[in-house]
């Protein structure tokens, strides 16, 4: 006989999948729109996200529920925690590709920088982190969570470089100066999109090994005062 | 000091405690019985000082023989055990009974004061019992023990009401008052909460976090939230044979063995 508990955690396992395919969508649309330098998708990604929100808001619910009701441990804690946490880096890249698509817009009629610069490399290897984020989240691989963390520095070199890129741009063509700004932030938001796909992994491997591995090089050594 | 929980001459689990952490209770190789029906299987495991072990297991898995074994109370069941149990140093199949179950006292889980009996004697029946009547000493153990069992507020204008008058949460830590009037080192409380309401439930769980100072707790529970929020470490049996021993918070983030994991989230047991 099914158990309530399970069925209900079943329901949360099935929402957080459905909210993570739509924020998979969101990012893919916005990459698309900018490697087009098209605003075909903006209005799309701008709807869903309202969509992206109530998932939000449900999540923690479900979650809610599911903790005050039945005060699971082991294995289906940790899933409720990482749900929790996990809903949260959705709702964050579901807003961040809205930013990119509305950045997007802003330099339709600069597509020439874009891609002389980094920025559709940067993209590309952010895409692949979200899409492992979440895979790596609905097949409970953290073998897969841990390939993402390597691919973060990548990417925090790129958002350097094409910041410099962008700089000598503006130097050498001060009229540009308002599209390289947008440009410099949509490098930004990229950024901070693989942060949010590193968090994920490290919230999946949490899941997976029960171990607790986000800011480890920070915290080396740091002991927290009395 | 590393503590070894052995089943069946295999190491199943280790639980690391503090570095001061002394030895109360070594047992090795316990098995014990009902006739020939073997209900406990070469349990090896260690009960730290000061601290609270909770065991965990469905109805029939020996836990309660056990807690029982601890302080030869198995025997006055019925039962018979091979294996050791060093107490203090000493083989408790070598010491006296009645010296034992003083030094290992028990509480069980429905309150059972002597209802013939007021307050006050239900705390030093044990003491009268073995000849101490000294009334001055007797009303100062009585306060100390009550002060300790956190009861003394709420009964010390009624000492001399029967125990049976007041609440089954005040009954239970009477007999809680009872058991640590007569001095011991070791409590064992089999389901103590388990008769009682939310409130009396609290006020017991806040109670062995305050005994566990003085005295070295073994609880067995039902309760699977009481034994992760009362207990240092747990340990699972199952069908006779120790499963798993680790620490408390270890056991209920991740648990070593696939049959604690699915006996803590429910889904066998």
């Amino acid at each position: 006989m099914e158990r309530h508990f399970e069925k209900e955690l079943e329901e949360l396992k099935t929402t957080i999948n459905k909210m993570a395919s739509i924020v998979d969508d969101q990012v893919e649309n916005s990459f698309k729109d900018m490697e087009d330098s098209g605003v075909r998708l903006f209005k799309e990604i701008k709807q869903r996200d309202r969509e992206v929100d109530a998932y939000d808001n449900l999540i923690m619910a479900q979650c809610e529920n599911l903790l005050a009701l039945y005060q699971p441990v082991a294995t289906d804690l940790r899933f409720i925690l990482t749900a929790i946490k996990i809903d949260s880096q959705l709702e964050r890249c579901g807003d961040i590709a809205v930013n990119i698509a509305q950045r997007v817009k802003k330099t339709e009629n600069f597509r020439d920088i874009i891609v002389q610069t980094d920025l559709p490399d940067m993209a590309k290897i952010t895409r692949e982190m979200v899409k492992d984020a979440i895979t790596s989240f609905i097949n409970c691989d953290s073998e897969l969570a841990k390939t993402i963390w390597k691919k973060d520095d990548i990417v925090d070199d790129y958002n350097k470089k094409i910041f410099k890129q962008l700089v000598e741009k503006i130097q050498s063509n001060p009229e540009i100066t308002e599209a390289c700004a947008h440009l410099i932030v949509l490098s930004r938001q990229i950024e901070r999109l693989a942060d949010h796909a590193t968090n994920i992994s490290e919230d999946v491997i949490f899941l997976v090994e029960a171990e607790i591995i986000a800011h480890q090089k920070k915290l080396s050594g740091y002991q927290l005062p009395e | 000091m590393v503590f070894n929980a052995q089943t069946n001459n295999e190491i199943t689990s280790k639980a690391t405690h503090h570095k001061h952490d002394a030895i109360k209770i070594s047992v090795k190789d316990l098995s014990a019985y009902f006739g020939k029906t073997k209900v406990l299987k070469n349990i090896s495991m260690t009960i730290p000082e000061k601290r609270v072990l909770a065991i965990i297991g469905p109805s029939g898995c020996g836990k309660s023989t056990f807690l029982r074994s601890l302080n030869r109370m198995h025997e006055v069941v019925g039962g018979t055990m091979t294996g050791s149990i060093i107490f203090d140093g000493e083989d408790i199949m070598k010491q006296d009974p009645v010296y034992l179950r003083r030094k290992i006292g028990m509480v069980f889980q429905k309150p059972n004061p002597f209802p013939t009996m007021s307050i006050f004697n239900n705390v030093v029946a044990g003491l009268k019992l073995n000849g101490f009547h000294n009334k001055k000493a007797l009303a100062e153990i009585v306060e100390k023990s009550l002060i300790q069992a956190a009861l003394w507020d709420e009964v010390k204008d009624i000492l001399h009401k029967s125990g049976a008058d007041i609440s089954g949460g005040q009954q239970q830590r009477l007999c809680i008052a009872r058991t640590i009037a007569i001095n011991p080192e070791v409590i064992l409380m089999d389901e103590p909460a388990s008769a009682l309401d939310p409130l009396s439930t609290t006020k017991i769980e806040e109670l062995i976090f305050e005994l566990k100072k003085d005295y070295t707790i073994v609880i067995v529970t039902h309760n699977m939230q009481q034994a992760a929020r009362v207990s240092d470490f747990t340990t699972f049996f199952y069908m006779g044979e120790l499963i798993e021993y680790s620490e408390t918070k270890k056991m209920f983030v991740a648990p070593a063995k696939k049959q604690t994991e699915d006996y803590i989230t429910g889904r066998f047991g």
